[in-house]
């Protein structure tokens, strides 16, 4: 192939990866994606076209200028849009008219804001796979560009369109590439993030959820648990958790106080930004049996959500930008929405708080909507047998796992009120039924109670070691106040956790891989840096201690000198020319190449056989290599016994004999 | 001092110039503006960006360093260069590397901005480049230096290796074709009717025999005559002989470069038709030769004249005390 012809190559592969990454980011919708492609696929005939009417380039122009401001004006929902589309159009417009490798490669280069476009938008992990893209095909561009201009150069527009792309153009553009992505990710990680994002480019939420916010409608969770997109992943910290307490491991998010028989609300939402204030360190460790300090880095996808998920008792919390804000109830969450979200999150788990509740408080968490006499019948039947508020709770929780099912399918057939309906007609809900129903059945019974809405424990993926955690893990389940005991956590809900044990070990590892790129590289920060270098301050004084303990060993020294010493010699002998096969080696290249093709024809120097008795052999053999066999016979003995150095013309001139010997 | 203050030492200092090409200021700016917009985004992606922009220049800067490492760059000069005639000179590149070969080389001349191309040159090749410069003064003058550059491997930038081949270069005064003139007896400018010791056939002299006289000059019969070994001493032939008389010193003259450049004419001019041609003027001599030898003795002395240096008066003392032959008289004054 010319090399102009893989110029052109290349630059539409980069304006097709510009574009693609454009498309991803859903900042050009799938027509515009397709016309870009069928422009791209049938450029060669419209360049054509256009390159003999070359008054169409004005015109062209001045309709893609007139595009954009009408784009501007009326068409585009942000201006951001009808940037990016006059980008595409330009690009297009400069790649179809270009006249030269010169200008094609312009257009190339001009791609180049289609990912940049993409970035300030993007989050996913396909763009590692745009980037790596780009880089290769751009780098090729620039290399194949640069040779085509050296041409052009040294020999006129004849020697650019007579040059070939070969393979040591190619290998060069690909060994470019390639130390140009070690390169980049070496200073990807060292680049100081410094400043404060004052330019916030985000993208946008990607919608908002139900279920996750001051009201929750009996049911909505349901809606979440066939959604199996990814909500978020949550790496715990290097802690020896009990199989009992990963079994009951939730990550808690809204909790909700007041009922009002069809949905569940924040009555008074009081939040404070969290400090050590918010549950004291010594609270939590100086109580006899108050469990384990658990560290969670929690990945958030954009949920819609203002809400921080994390395991109960939470102790601390550190958010990249704002504060965290914590609730009377103990719920965490942001002052805004956020995009993509990383926090870290301790946490006390196995533990009880021994929290008192104020009067007020004890009111607040009995509350009850006008509901039927027959379900406080229900509650008191149920724990007829049960002494004190906790086995009463156990009792309720049991009975209710015990006694319905968990469904999805959540059609009324009655008229009756929905809880009224749920106990004593269909006896099968999903998980806010559950909870609704231990609620309301505990506060009829005076034990304070409360709704929490999060989601599940989710699937440990051993690949990034996190649990993954879907939409369908989303769950509601109930909190209830004992005096003596805290708040115990209660999940009466007969849920199957199984349903997201069919995920094959493939996409395990796809979203591993998702996790890392999130970590580090969307969410890579000063502190990962600094953290980053005291790890290699560590190992430096690491390596400091062992060298300390090195001159214990005094015997080994001299070994030491004497593999430097064997090194030293080893190089200097390897610079003369001498190596281990010298004996072979001393024979040129192509002699070799020369004898091992003729031993394929049967042809092999006898032992104490010359060169030129060997060449006279082959000529009597094989006449019609005679002349070509004598040629480099005479060349090897001028390079083996002559030290004579062979110009790169003799040179080639000796490989085309000794390709010829192959044929 | 003042220099030593402001200029970084030389262990420091770059041993090449960078210049980005159109390409590369584009880039340059691109980075510039993208890295703003990821410290004020704060924008991870932003940043793999912009890293890979400026990975990019880094890899360029390393690739382009091993393709321009271990070039050897030698003059080459033509034997005889003449002031205002355009000289062929040239220069053998060696790539001294052993196994990367040195891409997209460029040598550029100093001063006349002349180009010229080295595509590819293998492990261990050699490559002669030559190009013409007319240097316009006769005398001791400066070869242009010649620069190594390369816009390997993405044309983002040029870089430049120190100037080299710099080297001083002996210019002989223009010589311009002689009419009208031949070797042989004078005819108007003088005859001088002295004659000189050489290899001709007449006897000039007898003397007393010295050790690594020819025995075959040995005067046997003169000898026996006056008992000392005595030998001949013979005359050179002079018939064809040119002396090139050079008057008056040409201080602050126009006619100096104009007079010189006829002496070297004529001298060479003679030489050329065979004739042994000898050089005479103040503080100049250079005693009759023939072939091309000669030809460079009396250049190199007629390029190195400085009238400042001459004495105040031409003597005219030395191998010969009167010049043999025809002379040719130039007047410098």
């Amino acid at each position: 192939m010319a090399a102009e012809q893989a110029l052109r190559l290349a630059a539409y592969v980069v304006v097709a990866v510009g574009i693609t990454s454009l498309g991803v980011a859903d900042l050009i919708g799938t027509v515009e994606m397709a016309l870009a492609g069928v422009v791209l696929v049938a450029g060669g005939w419209v360049r054509d076209r256009i390159a003999r009417a070359s008054t169409l380039d004005p015109v062209l122009t001045a309709a893609v200028a007139a595009f954009a401001v009408v784009d501007v004006l009326y068409l585009a929902a942000r201006v951001f849009d009808a940037l990016v589309r006059f980008l595409v159009l330009l690009v297009l417009l400069r790649l179809l008219t270009a006249r030269n490798s010169r200008e094609c490669r312009d257009a190339g280069l001009l791609a180049f804001f289609m990912p940049v476009a993409s970035a300030a938008v993007s989050l996913g992990v396909w763009f590692s796979f745009v980037f790596v893209g780009f880089l290769v095909a751009g780098t090729m561009l620039l290399v194949l560009g640069h040779e085509l201009a050296e041409a052009e150069r040294s020999g006129g527009p004849a020697a650019a369109r007579a040059l070939p792309a070969g393979r040591g153009m190619l290998t060069l553009g690909l060994a470019a590439a390639g130390g140009s992505l070690l390169v980049t990710l070496a200073l990807f990680f060292v680049i100081p993030r410094i400043g404060e994002a004052t330019l916030a480019l985000t993208a946008p939420s990607r919608r908002m959820i139900v279920g996750f916010s001051d009201r929750v409608e009996l049911g909505a969770i349901g809606e979440l648990e066939t959604d199996s997109s990814v909500a978020m992943r949550i790496r715990v910290g290097d802690v020896s958790l009990t199989p009992h307490l990963i079994n009951e491991l939730r990550w808690r998010g809204v909790v909700l106080d007041y009922f009002d028989g069809h949905a569940w609300t924040i009555a008074r939402r009081r939040r404070a930004p969290l400090g050590r204030a918010a549950l004291s360190e010594a609270e939590g460790r100086g109580v006899p049996g108050a469990g384990l300090l658990l560290t969670q880095e929690v990945f958030l996808e954009p949920i819609g959500t203002d809400t921080l998920f994390a395991a109960p008792r939470v102790l601390r919390a550190r958010v990249p930008v704002g504060t965290a804000l914590v609730d009377d109830m103990g719920a965490l969450s942001m002052s805004h929405a956020a995009s993509r979200l990383e926090y870290t999150v301790e946490s006390i788990v196995g533990g009880r708080a021994l929290e008192r509740l104020s009067p007020t408080a004890h009111t607040r968490f009995l509350q009850l909507p006008p509901v039927a006499p027959r379900i406080a019948t229900l509650a008191q039947e149920v724990t007829a047998s049960s002494v004190g508020p906790a086995a009463a709770a156990q009792a309720l929780t049991e009975y209710l796992r015990r006694d319905f099912k968990y469904t999805l399918s959540l059609e009324r057939t009655t008229t009756l009120p929905p809880l009224e309906e749920f106990l004593f007609a269909r006896r099968a809900g999903n998980c806010e039924y559950f909870a609704s129903a231990l609620a309301v059945m505990l506060r009829s019974l005076g034990i304070p109670a409360r709704v929490v809405t999060g989601f599940q424990r989710g699937e440990w993926n051993p690949y990034g070691e996190y649990f993954l955690v879907r939409m369908s893990d989303a769950h509601a389940w109930v909190e209830a106040y004992i005096a003596g005991s805290g708040w115990l956590t209660l999940d009466p809900s007969p849920r199957d956790e199984s349903v997201t044990a069919a995920w094959a070990g493939a996409s395990l590892f796809l979203d591993a891989l998702r996790l890392r790129w999130h970590r580090y590289i969307e969410n890579w920060s000063s502190h990962d840096q600094l953290a980053a270098a005291a790890t290699v301050r560590q190992a430096a004084g690491a390596w400091r201690n062992w060298r300390e303990h090195w001159p214990r060993w005094p015997q080994l020294w001299p070994w030491a000198a004497l593999a430097a010493m064997a090194v030293v010699l080893t190089w200097s002998l390897r610079r003369r020319g001498w190596s281990p096969r010298s004996r072979d080696r001393r024979a040129p290249h192509f002699y070799r190449r020369a004898l091992r093709t003729l031993s394929r024809h049967g042809l092999r120097p006898h032992l104490g056989e010359t060169a030129r008795e060997f060449a006279g052999r082959v000529g009597d053999a094989t006449p019609a290599h005679a002349p070509g066999f004598a040629r480099i016979t005479a060349a090897y003995e001028a390079v083996r016994f002559g030290a004579r150095r062979l110009p790169s013309a003799e040179l080639a001139e000796i490989e085309g004999c000794v390709r010829a010997l192959a044929r | 001092m003042t220099q030593a203050l402001w200029w970084p030492p030389r262990f420091i200092r770059p041993h090449r110039a960078i210049h980005p090409t159109r390409e590369g200021w584009w880039c340059l700016l691109a980075a510039v503006g993208l890295g703003l917009t990821a410290v004020n985004s704060g924008n991870n992606l932003l940043y793999l960006l912009e890293s890979m922009l400026l990975g990019l220049v880094i890899v360029s800067g390393i690739l382009s360093e091993y393709s321009m490492r271990r070039l050897r760059l030698s003059p080459v000069l033509p034997e005889d260069v003449f002031a205002g005639r355009p000289a062929v000179v040239g220069a053998r590149i060696l790539n001294t590397k052993r196994r990367v070969p040195a891409r997209s080389i460029t040598l550029e001349t100093v001063g006349t901005e002349r180009t010229i191309s080295v595509p590819r040159l293998a492990p261990g090749a050699e490559r002669l480049v030559t190009w013409e410069h007319t240097f316009v003064a006769r005398g001791r003058q400066r070869l242009p230096g010649v620069r190594v550059a390369t816009r390997f491997p993405f044309g983002l930038f040029v870089k430049a290796g120190p100037v080299e081949l710099d080297t001083e270069v002996l210019v002989f005064p223009a010589v311009t074709p002689v009419t009208g003139e031949r070797p042989g007896p004078a005819t108007g400018d003088g005859v001088s009717a002295a004659r000189r010791r050489g290899r001709g056939s007449d006897l000039h002299n007898l003397r007393e025999y010295r050790d690594g006289d020819d025995p075959r000059l040995i005067h046997w019969r003169v000898s026996a005559k006056t008992g000392a070994t005595m030998v001949r001493e013979l005359a050179a032939d002079t018939t064809d002989d040119v002396c090139v008389l050079l008057r008056g010193r040409g201080l602050a003259s126009p006619r100096l470069e104009s007079g010189l450049s006829r002496a070297a004419s004529l001298a060479v001019h003679f030489l050329r038709a065979g004739a042994a041609v000898s050089l005479t003027g103040p503080g100049v001599r250079v005693p009759p030769g023939r072939g091309r030898e000669q030809a460079r003795r009396v250049l190199t002395a007629l390029a190195l004249y400085a009238p400042a240096a001459t004495p105040d008066t031409a003597s005219v003392s030395g191998f010969d005390a009167e010049p043999a032959g025809r002379v040719v008289t130039v007047d410098l004054d």
